[in-house]
């Protein structure tokens, strides 16, 4: 058979996934429309932002969250697809948590919204677990040689956000305040959130 | 089913948890040893080629779960426990991994024996 370099194109694959699922009477290519637009413009890492803010701010909730990531994430709103089983895992002078899928691209979207193109490469999937360190001096975040870097690659169907450490200086600032500091690489663990 | 626009918010908000109502025993606890089964399936898997044979500590049970590895090909559910499993860095990269460094993967009980 004749190989077509552009058949390897994924959009294209995308499209003919889309025909097939439409003529088989499956899906409304409309319904798609809604989902795109659903995690591209109503929900994004402000989301996980608000929720890291919180648990700074309020140390009962950041034990709910800790001990309960569905439920405590869902007070403030946010469940749903994708976010059906979470996990929060609080970084701390000992430990530094990152996160990855080394299968797919397993993200948690109601607090996140979609991962980003470097999260689903294959370089990231593959060196992160062997060279965590490596990746993320590369991402400009240096882990001192006493704090233990700890790798979580999502698997099955946990889903993980990072809950960063606050800032040092920031104690005047509001949650609303703090929310704006945090960064969607600091709740992957490819990221620290700085004192504005 | 038809999936249509009307559907998505619910569908969204509510989720599909693969998390199932299920009684079946746990096969490890957790502070067990576990060594990773040498498992290469040509079909789906959520068990990661660099772990295979390796050994880990059973840090927590999440509970149980449909087992994707049949369920993706229409074999039933099996449902089972899944874990977080503990690796070190050294176990699975080799002595010039930071001794400190860690990895934590999620597997199910199909996936190990106890070491």
């Amino acid at each position: 058979m004749a190989t077509h370099p552009k058949e390897t194109d994924p959009a294209i694959r995308v499209k003919a996934l889309e025909s097939l699922l439409t003529e088989k009477g499956l899906i409304d290519p409309k319904a798609l429309d809604a989902l795109v637009d659903t995690f591209e413009h109503k929900v994004g890492p402000r989301n996980g932002a608000k929720v890291v803010a919180k648990a700074w701010v309020d140390p009962a909730y950041r034990q709910r969250l800790l001990s309960d990531g569905t439920a405590a994430i869902k007070e403030l709103g946010y469940s749903g697809l994708q976010g059906e089983d979470m996990v929060v895992l609080e970084n701390t002078d000992e430990v530094h948590n990152v996160v990855v899928c080394t299968l797919c691209s397993c993200y948690p979207w109601p607090t996140l919204g979609l991962p980003p193109v470097w999260y689903k490469s294959a370089p990231y999937r593959a060196r992160v677990v062997a060279d965590p360190r490596g990746v993320l001096a590369e991402f400009g975040v240096s882990v001192p040689e006493t704090t233990e870097v700890r790798v979580w690659d999502t698997t099955a169907e946990l889903r993980y956000l990072v809950l960063p450490k606050r800032p040092e200086g920031t104690d005047g600032l509001s949650e609303s305040q703090l929310a704006d500091l945090v960064t969607r690489d600091s709740m992957i663990g490819v990221g620290v959130v700085a004192a504005p | 089913m038809l999936l249509t626009p009307e559907i998505v918010p619910g569908l969204v908000a509510a989720g599909a948890s693969a998390r199932i109502a299920a009684h079946v025993a746990p096969r490890f606890r957790a502070g067990d040893r576990v060594r990773i089964r040498n498992l290469n399936p040509a079909t789906h898997t959520r068990l990661p080629r660099y772990l295979r044979g390796k050994i880990g500590i059973v840090e927590v049970d999440y509970g149980v779960f449909v087992f994707p590895d049949t369920h993706a090909h229409g074999l039933g559910e099996k449902p089972q426990h899944c874990y977080s499993v503990r690796f070190t860095g050294r176990e699975l990269w080799g002595p010039a991994a930071p001794e400190r460094d860690t990895l934590r993967a999620d597997l199910f009980d199909d996936y190990m024996d106890p070491a």
